[in-house]
């Protein structure tokens, strides 16, 4: 049977000064993933490793790390992909570590917030009281879909080199999901939206590395997002007004629902 | 309660994060080019300036043909000078045109349209439009100082 060693970040900012690698001798088998390679590292080699993961199929975005060099989902990379290199698992870059792999999201969860990311409606009867859905088109949704396919992995702000020297900028995740909120058909927030990104520490700091989008593992695409809204940054046009969104669904005449 | 590794627990990147391109795309890589040739760019200009300020009468200067305006030329007449000019017209070519792949990429101009996507994801924003556009700066910037090194070294032109 055949091996590989696999190198971890071993870091407790309780007791260590600084990090150091730790490596494993892993029995290599047909499709195993980094993910499955931590974990038979923790439960047969040392049970002290530290790390986060919970669906196993890159849905839930909870094993961000950094493996050999880049951002990845631990869950959705293969051993094998990696060509036969060492496998070295990090935590990701620009986020606190707590310990050994498990990196402190908070940061990145309030960037996301702060750029708000729900429908805003001036309807609030509608809202308070809803009489039926608000109803999106086919073409309007395919506008927005990819976007809404982020996972909030982190692994896109933990590659971007503007995170890494200004930390007031909100970073790739929560940028592309503004773009996905001022280019719902629902939202009226566009305004509101537009003068949050248009700050000193805004939209204005992307300088198109790519490296987001580069490393998104649901393809979301964050820099595609990110350059379009800078012209409704600049031109300062909301693509709607309030009360311009879409309405609530009606049904037809006739239809007994 | 202090920790005893709390900078390091921090994890910030910094400067190295910034700068290094290291196992990323080409893109990533244009962008640390086109920083540090920024720089670069910024510091020939303020020495362009100080040098072409002999021309019109610095100091001591009083016109293209004052001993101090040649002093300056006599500067980059040698190999070495040469050897700096045509890097300076690598660096510069380079800045120009990734700058200009830039400003159509960030206004949107030569993005493709989000849609729904497919797997194996490839990102639109990365696409072969503005990736070639990288390849035509890195292009320019080569035949551009080819060019300088044949005109200088060479007497050609
Ligand atoms: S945009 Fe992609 S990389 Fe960034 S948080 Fe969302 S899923 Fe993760």
């Amino acid at each position: 049977m055949s091996e590989f060693k696999l190198a971890v970040q071993r870091f407790d900012p309780l007791t260590d000064a600084k990090p150091r690698l730790a490596e494993y001798t892993v029995p290599m088998r047909e499709g195993m993933t980094v993910l499955d390679a931590l974990l038979y590292a923790r439960d047969y080699l040392d049970h002290s490793i530290a790390l986060r993961f919970s669906c196993r199929q890159a849905s839930c975005g909870s094993c961000g790390m950094k493996i050999n060099g880049r951002p990845r989902l631990a869950c959705y990379t293969q051993v094998e992909e990696l060509g036969g290199e060492k496998v070295v698992a990090q935590p990701l870059d620009n986020f606190a570590i707590v310990k050994d792999l498990v990196t402190d999201l908070e940061s990145f969860f309030t960037k996301h917030k702060q750029l708000m990311p729900y429908v805003l409606r001036s309807d609030a009867q509608e809202l308070d009281h809803p009489t039926a859905e608000y109803l999106m088109k086919p073409e309007e949704l395919k506008k927005v879909l990819q976007f809404t396919y982020c996972i909030k992995c982190g692994l896109c702000t933990s590659a971007c080199p503007t995170v890494a020297m200004d930390v007031k900028f909100p970073g790739p995740q929560a940028m592309a999901q503004a773009y996905r909120y001022l280019m719902d058909e629902r939202d009226e927030g566009g305004e509101k939206r537009l003068e949050a990104l248009d700050t000193a520490h805004g939209v204005w700091r992307c300088h198109f590395a790519g490296s987001c989008s580069f490393v998104c593992p649901k393809g979301v695409d964050p820099a595609l997002g990110i350059q379009l809204l800078r012209r409704h940054v600049l031109s300062g046009k909301a693509p709607r007004k309030q009360g311009e969104g879409a309405k609530v669904w009606s049904a037809p005449a006739g239809s007994t629902k | 309660m202090s920790l005893v590794g709390e900078e390091r627990a921090k994890n910030k990147r910094g400067i190295w994060g910034w700068l290094n391109p290291y196992h990323y795309n080409l893109e990533r890589w244009a962008y640390t080019f086109q920083r540090v040739t920024g720089v670069a760019v910024l510091l020939y200009l303020l020495g362009h300036l100080g040098d072409t300020s002999f021309f019109v009468g610095g100091p001591t200067g009083t016109g293209p043909s004052s001993s101090s305006w040649s002093f300056i030329g006599s500067i980059f007449e040698n190999s070495f000078g040469h050897l700096i000019l045509v890097l300076v017209v690598l660096v510069l070519t380079f800045h120009g045109v990734n700058g200009i792949r830039l400003i159509l990429s960030e206004f949107g101009l030569i993005m493709k349209k989000p849609s729904g996507i497919e797997y194996p994801y490839r990102p639109k924003s990365l696409g072969s439009v503005q990736k070639s556009l990288v390849w035509v700066a890195i292009a320019a910037a080569v035949v551009a100082a080819l060019w300088t090194y044949l005109v200088l070294f060479e007497g050609m032109g």
